[in-house]
């Protein structure tokens, strides 16, 4: 058999003998908002050390957040499992994350915010689902104790998410996830993709689950943030949109809009012309200028497509095209239930 | 075990082309790569077919991949594989439809000649020794085009028809079905290809032009399909059109871009200079005052500015395409000795 398959060789072959408790590596990345970081500590290792779990805990934080990690830093002096990086260069929270994983001694990863979003409760749940075979578990927020409005934000989000993704995922913003280590060292996501990071996930063919867990009381305050916010956001899944379709054919966006465009502005152009021949003047129409600059613009969309399809090429000998699956036995082949998201071809 | 054990080679579960293709152990004569998608009812016809028509083979493997079919197309290929050493599984994460799947096959196949084929049963596996035996006449790679094609006529005949003739025109390369997946591959023209996105249509083109192929096209059978249902349907067409493009723009890149772009630039300027011209004559004629004075110089400047535009972006490819350098990797020219042979 497959050394490497031993911790996953799939639900059905397992019994609650075989399970033996995994190691665990915490990797809190130290961004936006960081609560006291001694009692977040404190209350999300509790659960792991009740279920008999071997962990560590991964503080990782930028320069400017130091001061913040003082205190974990006197844990690990005091000799409990913590240790605090510091992420001279970091370039974002996904940057920090893989930094952290890479450097993480655990074979299963909880990505965990530096502030309380789910009771600590969740947390073995998630090892064991991991345990079962599932290549990243999300914690969803549910039952929700906060306000209607941050809800309706939340599903407004996930509607507009779901489009772009296909994916069925509730909760991709809580940031409370367990996954195989590996996974997250092997998804393409970097700079601010950390929000979306499941969605990579199912679109590299990983078996991504959710898992109901309380919010945490803290969790509850209603957010309305600047309209700043709001456009990045924004911004954030047009480019979630072109990654996840579009990184091996930029042609089939750029061009799509570029001949639309360019047809657009054709047939004006085309009227105009043969009204022209019509003896009509034509040198006084916007209509004119409309259709250049339709066309212009079209072929502009087309050529920029060209150079990415350079690029992508030029690119294809170094890329994989696909992933294999993991190997699982025939026996387990039945237990493996339909993933969250389905495959759009 | 089964096939899928071979595969692993890391933690990702990602098999390394170095291990699959590398010279540890002997490969066989020959590979058969059958990409499958949902087609749980051709697989075991599919095997024995294939193992009746390659009884004269020495050594051979069949590599099915299964391209993350959702029914029962990895069980049935996983009974095949335990019933036959030579049959091997291959499973991709999901579906990542047919190119992705082709290449995870040419990644795997261990044989000097590779032949892919489509998985439905309309291609006939007697036909392969035919392909492989033109093959040896000095060729890389030999395409199989459908005589006395059993499709639907309107939906999928026709389309075919214009397709073909259209890509014929735009690549020059001289191929009359593009969509017959029958095709057999030299194993060092592989090592050259490198397919992506949706380039399993145009495999004839991108090897003529990346790899230097010698290729050439035999007649072959084709049935009407059994079991399962077509995966393919009209919608297409746009894309096609743009994969075109697309390919055009490979053959092309070998070449220097920025002359490519610089001749957008030039027609670019040349209808700007016309209606800078328009603007001129109208000025002379009536005056400043005029909407005439404005629109016409206005649409000029416009086209002027696509003409500055394009001349950059052709700029920009050819310092995308420095890191390749022409003449080198990918980019090396073919070298045949062609003399004492």
């Amino acid at each position: 058999m497959n050394s490497a398959d031993t911790a996953v060789s799939g639900s059905a072959a397992f019994t609650t003998a075989d399970l033996r408790p995994s190691t665990v590596s915490v990797i809190v990345p130290v961004t936006e908002r960081p609560e006291p970081l001694a009692e977040l500590y404190r209350e999300y290792a509790a659960p792991l050390r009740a279920a008999g779990h071997s962990f560590e805990f991964l503080f990782g934080c930028e320069p400017w957040a130091r001061g913040l990690a003082g205190p974990v830093a006197a844990l690990a002096d005091a000799g409990e499992p913590v240790r605090v990086l510091e992420v001279a260069n970091s370039a974002g929270e996904t940057t920090l994350l893989k930094a952290l994983a890479a450097r993480a001694e655990g074979g299963i990863v909880i990505t965990l915010p530096a502030y309380r979003r789910v009771e600590s409760a969740v947390l073995p749940v998630l090892i064991a689902r991991v345990e079962q075979g599932a290549d990243m578990v999300l914690a969803r927020r549910w039952p929700r104790r906060d306000s209607w409005i941050n809800r309706l934000q939340n599903r407004l989000f996930h509607a507009l998410v779901g489009r772009v993704s296909g994916g069925e995922l509730h909760d991709i913003a809580c940031g409370v996830r367990a996954m195989r280590r590996e996974v997250l060292l092997d998804l393409p996501v970097y700079g601010d993709l950390a929000r979306f990071l499941p969605l990579f996930a199912v679109r590299e063919g990983y078996d991504v689950r959710e898992v109901d867990a309380p919010q945490h009381r803290a969790d509850v305050h209603t957010r309305i943030y600047g309209a700043g916010t709001y456009l990045r956001r924004l911004l954030d899944v047009l480019g979630l949109f072109f990654l996840l379709r579009f990184t091996d054919k930029p042609l089939r966006f750029f061009g799509l809009i570029g001949s639309s465009l360019l047809l657009g502005g054709a047939v004006l152009l085309l009227v105009l012309f043969i009204q022209r021949l019509g003896g009509e003047g034509i040198a006084n129409r916007p209509f004119l200028l409309l259709g250049s600059l339709l066309a212009v613009l079209g072929v502009q969309a087309i050529a920029l497509g060209l150079v990415g399809e350079i690029i992508v090429y030029l690119h294809a000998p170094s890329r994989r095209p696909y992933r294999l699956a993991r190997t699982r036995t025939p026996r387990s082949e039945e237990a493996v239930a339909t993933p969250v998201a389905a495959d759009r071809q | 075990m089964n096939g899928l054990d071979r595969e692993r080679s890391g933690p990702h579960g990602w098999a390394t082309t170095a291990s699959a293709g590398g010279s540890s152990e002997p490969g066989p004569a020959l590979s058969v790569v059958v990409p499958l998608y949902n087609e749980e009812g051709n697989i075991h016809p599919l095997v024995s077919a294939v193992r009746e028509a390659l009884a004269a083979v020495e050594s051979w493997e069949l590599l099915l991949v299964d391209d993350g079919s959702t029914d029962g197309t990895a069980a049935r290929a996983l009974e095949c594989c335990g019933a036959d050493p030579r049959v091997r599984l291959l499973r991709l994460a999901r579906n990542y439809g047919q190119t992705a799947a082709m290449q995870a096959g040419f990644d795997h196949a261990r044989g000097a000649v590779v032949v892919s084929m489509d998985g439905d049963m309309q291609n006939d596996p007697a036909d392969i020794p035919r392909l492989v035996a033109r093959l040896d006449e000095g060729f890389d790679l030999v395409a199989g085009y459908r005589e006395r094609r059993r499709d639907k006529v309107l939906t999928r005949k026709v389309p075919s028809w214009l397709a073909n003739r259209l890509i014929r025109r735009v690549t020059g390369v001289p191929i009359r079905d593009n969509g017959c997946s029958l095709k057999a591959f030299r194993r060092d023209l592989l090592h050259r290809l490198h397919l992506y996105a949706d380039l399993h249509r145009f495999i004839p083109a991108v090897a003529a032009a990346t790899a230097g192929a010698r290729i050439t096209e035999i007649p072959v059978r084709h049935h009407p399909r059994q079991y399962g249902r077509s995966k393919y349907g009209l919608s297409r067409t746009v894309k096609v059109l743009l994969d075109l493009l697309t390919v055009r723009m490979i053959q092309r890149v070998r070449e220097r871009p920025l002359q490519l772009f610089g001749a957008g630039a030039l027609a670019a300027c040349v209808c700007g200079a016309v209606f800078a011209a328009f603007a001129a004559i109208a000025y002379a004629r009536f005056g400043p005052d005029k909407a005439y004075s404005v629109v016409f110089p206005a649409v000029s400047l416009l086209w002027f500015g696509l003409g500055a535009y394009l001349l950059m972006l052709g700029l920009i490819a050819e310092a995308a395409l420095r890191e390749d350098l022409p003449g080198h990797g990918r980019n090396a020219p073919v070298v045949r000795e062609v003399s004492g042979s």
